[in-house]
């Protein structure tokens, strides 16, 4: 029996739990079918949803996206990335390209695309030139990197990977002192790639509940009374509320295929710092496929220690959940979609431009200096 | 980034093929669905240019109706 909306928000009303609750999700499609179905405002009052690491955009490293711009500018190749990579700024003075877009208008060659069988088909119309496709995303966007360097690619195309995994941020707050949250939506279609699980370790290891959901209203709202059901019961487990697209065990042919082609292993995120075993780089089988080894000058260590966010941005507390996207100081006010300053406000899985398109204007900053700042 | 979006299979050819949703074609690898019984008229779950998953008709045009809504938004 399929059951709507309507049905879960009564469930959740039902169960009378008075108690605050902060219930985080870690996908930014997440973010933005709770933001578009206005479910906070319909949601008990104690019930809090929190945006955490949904945005793979917004925590590729700051030094990741320097050394595309630089490859792009001084070396002959054609340089291709997901359209919502070109317009995330780095921290260089002014007079330097700040973003693949700027480098672009600089003269490089540089190509928004929305498949790899885009950067396949470039790579095969221009023979002559080396062509590098800077892969940044999670689970769900780096299989079909992987299934393309499975397939077999031309020998001209390099991978400039900068490619996460989302449960190790999951991890990573769990394991610290003040993880944030009660309950956690696990992601729909990392895990339809993944399996579930990958989530189980919420549940063993930290006692949380946690449920998979879909997209729609219902199923999101399916999976938050689960979490609350769990906690009001104390019989804790990993649910599935998206039963109809993610399978036990996921998508094992995809997952067998990132295998083959991929490791992982330590990785930094923008903001954060290093995550263990959050990050994947190119098997030595695919040495001929990585930009790092063919173009091992650009990538510099020491900008590892500038791989931050942009001054006064607070991205990274907003990727943690450690605050909501309208009380960082520039919400609203330097940063706006149209102007953006940091990457969640830049990509369309980022907090901020979700909050912004679903009409939050309010800036909420609390601190010392609010009022200046507003000026 | 992760969104993955139905789509109905219009033809196949190999591990490729063609698919439409809301009158949009698109060519859509089949790769990682090597081994799943695929057919013209199916539906699948597209990623970047790549199915991902199978999905029935009705969880597609729920999603559909879903995707719709998000876009009004788009600022």
């Amino acid at each position: 029996m399929i059951r709507d909306a309507r049905y879960w928000l009564d469930a959740l009303r039902d169960l009378d739990m008075k108690r605050p609750v902060r219930i985080m999700n870690v996908c930014g499609g997440h973010e933005r079918a709770i933001s578009v179905a206005g479910l906070r405002g319909a949601l008990p009052g104690n019930i809090e949803l929190v945006p955490g690491p949904g945005c793979p955009v917004c925590i590729c490293p700051e030094e990741d996206v320097f050394e595309a711009i630089q490859l792009a500018l001084n070396e002959d190749i054609i340089l291709v990335a997901f359209g919502d990579m070109l317009r995330v700024p780095v921290n260089v003075p002014r007079r330097d390209p700040r973003s693949l877009e700027q480098a672009r208008a600089a003269g490089a060659d540089i190509r928004p695309i929305a498949s790899p069988t885009d950067a396949v088909r470039i790579a095969h119309d221009n023979p002559s030139r080396k062509v590098v496709f800077f892969a940044a995303g999670f689970e769900t966007t780096t299989a079909p990197v992987a299934a393309m360097l499975a397939e077999g690619v031309p020998d001209n195309l390099m991978v400039l990977l900068s490619a996460r995994l989302t449960w190790p941020a999951v991890a990573m707050l769990l394991d610290s002192e003040s993880p944030g949250f009660d309950g956690l939506i696990a992601p729909g279609h990392v895990s339809t790639v993944m399996g579930a699980e990958e989530w189980q370790f919420v549940v063993d290891k930290h006692g949380i509940p946690a449920a998979v959901a879909g997209f729609r209203a219902d199923t999101l709202l399916a999976a938050m009374y689960s979490v609350m059901r769990q906690l009001k019961s104390g019989h804790i487990f990993l649910d599935n509320c998206y039963p109809e697209v993610v399978q036990p065990g996921g998508n094992l042919l995809a997952r067998t295929q990132l295998d083959t082609v991929m490791l992982v292993g330590d990785a930094n995120w923008r903001g954060v710092g290093v995550i263990p075993n959050s990050g994947f780089s190119l098997r030595p089988e695919f040495a001929a496929h990585d930009a790092r080894l063919a173009f091992p000058s650009y990538a510099d260590d020491s900008r590892k220690r500038v791989g931050e966010m942009p001054p006064g941005c607070d991205c990274a507390k907003v990727v943690l959940g450690k605050i909501y996207p309208n009380e960082c100081r520039l919400y609203g006010r330097a940063c706006t979609p149209r102007k953006p300053i940091g990457p969640c406000m830049v990509s369309d899985e980022g907090a901020c431009r979700i909050w912004w398109s679903a009409g939050h204007r309010d800036n909420r900053w609390e601190g010392k200096h609010a009022k200046r700042a507003a000026g | 980034m992760c969104l993955a979006v139905p789509m109905e299979i219009a033809t196949i050819d190999g591990f490729n093929c063609i698919c439409q949703a809301r009158g949009i074609e698109r060519d859509v690898s089949l790769f990682m669905l090597q081994g799943e019984d695929l057919q013209p008229g199916d539906h699948v779950l597209v990623h970047v240019g790549y199915a991902i998953q199978k999905v029935s008709e009705s969880e597609a045009i729920a999603s559909w109706q879903l995707f719709d809504e998000m876009l009004a938004t788009d600022a």
